[in-house]
């Protein structure tokens, strides 16, 4: 798919960083992973299009609360800390066109619904 | 965790008893249509591309008839089981080389209360390695006939 704003991407990586932390678990469960090598390399291609401050942001808040990314809920709650988000940051928040934080937590948001 | 557990991640409007699709594409899109349509989410096309990455790593065909796409997205906020029959079987690439007739898919968000994820899909398959199991699945018409081998597996 074309990926057309940052957060799109933040979103698609942190996706994948997922799926990568997670190998040796379903590998256990018996599916195959031959293709580890090739997600890895994904993400560094994937990666390689995010703005480095951005990205730079992204891999401190992973490091802080391991998933930098949280989900909003229709109620504009952040599924990270729970705070209810001003009115105003989800009009722009829904067209994932600009990387907002919580007030919060300080963690991305990424508007579901 | 315990089959009585498992159903209630289960939903009657992600019970698809007849697909359409043809091949491992199609029967993506057309489960993940129905996921984004029930849960009225509006980003199909990532947890599409996450499907797709996902098969990248290795073939969730697990062989003898079936397959368990799977993954966390950041685009779910809860895990979600959908369940798809194929009557003519879909070309997956499966590691047998078989085409899959029961389709489960699972989807979970970034972060799952109690962490459940892999021991839901650990569980699944636990009760899709065993045949009687299997057999019982490709006979059920209704989703109370699904959910009742999904309870006894």
């Amino acid at each position: 798919m074309e990926r057309h704003t940052e957060l799109e991407l933040l979103v698609a990586l942190q996706d994948l960083d997922m799926m990568i932390e997670e190998i040796s678990e379903v590998k256990r469960l018996g599916f195959s992973s031959e293709g580890e090598q090739e997600l890895i390399h994904a993400r560094k291609e994937l990666a390689s299009r995010i703005s480095r401050p951005l990205l730079y942001s992204y891999e401190i808040l992973k490091k802080r609360y391991k998933r930098a990314i949280v989900i909003v809920k229709e109620d504009n709650t952040c599924l990270g800390c729970f705070i209810k988000l001003p009115t105003s940051m989800s009009a722009i928040g829904r067209t994932d066109k600009t990387v907002l934080y919580c007030e919060g937590c300080g963690r991305m948001l990424y508007w579901l619904f | 965790m315990n089959n009585d557990d498992l159903i209630y991640y289960f939903d009657e409007q992600l019970f698809l008893p007849d697909l359409k699709a043809k091949t491992k594409d199609e029967l993506l899109n057309e489960i993940v249509d129905l996921f984004v349509a029930v849960k009225n989410l509006k980003h199909s096309d990532v947890v599409l591309e996450m499907l797709r990455q996902r098969e990248r790593l290795g073939s969730t065909g697990i062989g003898k008839g079936i397959a368990i796409p799977h993954g966390r997205t950041t685009s779910a906020s809860d895990i979600t089981i959908a369940f798809g029959k194929s009557k003519e079987g879909v070309d997956y690439d499966s590691i047998d080389g078989k085409p899959v007739h029961l389709i489960f898919m699972i989807i979970a968000p970034p972060q799952d209360e109690n962490n459940m994820y892999l021991p839901i899909l650990g569980k699944m398959v636990e009760i899709l390695s065993k045949s009687k199991n299997r057999n019982k699945l490709i006979e059920s018409e209704s989703f109370s006939e699904f959910i009742e081998v999904i309870e006894k597996g």
